[in-house]
């Protein structure tokens, strides 16, 4: 299998499937969406939040595979994180992408994005539902505050 | 015997792969190169400046190149063209230079499968000056719905923008009907097209199109980046405000008042681009010489063949003209299930170039009912074998990703 191949690996095809499920989310408390100018592809994501904590994630794709697979790791890990776990992983998913520095603990699932890393033009596809969630965390906040 | 496909580098050495990006950016060609290189290593001065030789012949080599673009496209007045950075900064300068003089309730017609470069002037003077947009739609091919054009002109529409060939799916419109139909209904409305991508497909004629104003691109004509133009009917320019200011466009400045240089000369400020202006005259020259008869039966064979390999896919539906009439050797599909970013990964490591995304044409996207799409667009080098690396690599994308 060659490197670019390496990307579409079951891990990453197995993700992306299940970014089909994510729909809306009933009384989110927040919403954002972010777009990728270059291809058009846009996410967004929405929270249901309990307190401190994310109850749900849901939203829309439209998107690539690693957007796809990208959205769906989030969806899988958000239930029951709090905010800054939530945090920590866009900044996981960031450091991944920019010094291929491997994801821990709860958002070890990103690893399944190494092969990515030596792409730098296919970063913004990884990162894009991480920059909605990230909108949707800062909306939430200043409401909070 | 040298062939077309030995006058590129990039491509003789196969340096540029398999090449389909062409609607993005043509490979250079040789004579271009060379033409530009003798400029640089034995002719560069500025021009209009100076009286010693070295000048001189500069001066000499830019109006030559001006007169090689306006012969290319079938014009005679080489006043009235004007050299640009790009086809987008020719857009631009009509919606400027034209936008002067427009007024609250003046109205742009604009069509819906514009690329983006024919869209966003006109709404930043829709802003700026309060001019209605209209929108002329496409039919499912892409093709402008010019009967479309009796219910949305008025005494008030001043202009109306319209590519010649889509980027996305190669429909070429009946710029001469459309001109006909609009000046039949308001003889004074502008028609400006963007001819940036049916400018590499054979000399073209303004005249016969009765269009206004048309825009052309190098780095889509076997030329330089940096270097495009816009063409104006003659007494079209005399009237219009310049867009930008500086030196090279003045007759007389004085602290009260600046009399500007007759056209062209009114609308290129500053040092022209000299290099890329040889460039674009050299690649216009190359493209006249051409056998265009010959190359229009090659690309038809090619995109008849290109249609027969996706056609063998029932993921594939082909966006756009499903067959070999009014088009250009564009062609766009998407694939049930397969992103067209993923697609063009994959088939870029396998040397082929694509492009995949939405071309710069949103809106058209949107009308056509989909996000995105791959697309793989020909050129005068392509060849056969670049055709099967094409099914080749795709075979091989789609398997990857089922």
């Amino acid at each position: 299998m060659s490197g670019t191949d390496a990307l579409y690996d079951a891990r990453i095809k197995s993700l992306a499937a299940q970014a089909d499920a994510i729909g809306p989310v009933e009384q989110a408390d927040c919403r954002h969406e972010a777009d990728n100018f270059l291809c058009g592809d846009r996410v967004s994501v929405e929270l249901a939040l309990d307190g401190d904590g994310v109850k749900d994630m849901g939203g829309k794709v439209r998107g690539c595979l690693l957007v796809q697979a990208a959205a769906a790791l989030i969806k899988q890990a958000a239930p029951g994180l709090s905010r800054q776990e939530m945090e920590g992983g866009i900044r996981q998913a960031q450091a991944l992408m920019t010094s291929g520095t491997a994801a821990t603990g709860t958002w070890e699932g990103l690893n399944a994005f190494t092969p990515v890393h030596g792409l730098k033009h296919r970063h913004d596809c990884v990162l894009l539902p991480f920059e909605a969630l990230k909108g949707c965390l800062d909306q939430a906040k200043s409401r909070s505050d | 015997m040298s062939t077309l496909r030995d006058q590129f580098p990039s491509v003789v050495s196969g340096l540029a792969g398999t090449y389909l990006d062409n609607a993005a950016m043509t490979q250079i060609a040789g004579p271009v190169l060379s033409r530009m290189a003798v400029f640089e290593t034995g002719g560069r001065s500025n021009v209009k400046r100076g009286i010693y030789p070295l000048a001189i012949n500069a001066t000499e080599a830019f109006d030559a190149a001006r007169a090689s673009v306006v012969r290319y496209l079938g014009a005679t007045d080489t006043s009235g063209l004007i050299f640009t950075s790009n086809a987008t900064a020719a857009i631009n300068l009509v919606a400027h230079g034209v936008g002067a003089g427009l007024a609250a309730g003046d109205e742009i017609i604009i069509g819906e499968g514009e690329h983006h470069a024919n869209i966003v002037p006109w709404q930043m003077l829709r802003d700026r000056q309060g001019v209605a947009l209209k929108i002329l739609p496409v039919d499912d091919a892409g093709y402008p719905m010019t009967d479309a054009l009796d219910d949305l002109i008025t005494p008030r529409t001043r202009l109306i923008a319209v590519t010649h060939a889509s980027n996305v799916t190669g429909a070429v419109t009946d710029v001469h009907a459309l001109v006909e139909r609009a000046k039949g209904l308001v003889p004074d409305v502008r028609v400006l097209v963007d001819g940036a991508q049916m400018a590499p497909h054979g000399p073209l004629d303004v005249s016969a199109l009765g269009c206004d104003f048309y825009v052309i691109t190098g780095h889509k004509m076997f030329g330089p980046t940096g270097i495009g133009a816009l063409w104006a009917r003659t007494g079209v320019l005399d009237g219009m405000a310049p867009f930008m200011g500086g030196g090279e466009m003045i007759q007389r400045v004085t602290f009260d008042e600046t009399l500007f240089a007759p056209p062209p000369h009114r609308f290129e400020a500053g040092t022209p681009p000299v290099t890329q202006a040889i460039g674009l005259g050299a690649a216009a020259d190359f493209l006249y010489g051409q056998d265009w008869q010959e190359i229009r039966t090659q690309e038809q064979v090619l995109t008849s063949m290109l249609m027969e390999r996706l056609a063998k896919h029932d993921r594939i539906t082909v966006i756009g003209p499903g067959d070999n009439g009014r088009r250009l050797p564009i062609l766009s599909f998407v694939v049930k299930g397969a992103h067209p970013h993923d697609l063009c990964e994959l088939m870029g490591a396998r040397n082929v170039a694509l492009r995949g995304g939405h071309h710069c044409a949103q809106p058209l996207m949107d009308r056509l009912g989909v996000d995105a799409t791959t697309r793989a667009s020909l050129a005068i080098y392509t060849e056969q074998a670049d055709i099967n690396a094409f099914a080749d690599a795709l075979d091989h994308a789609l398997g990857v990703l089922s």
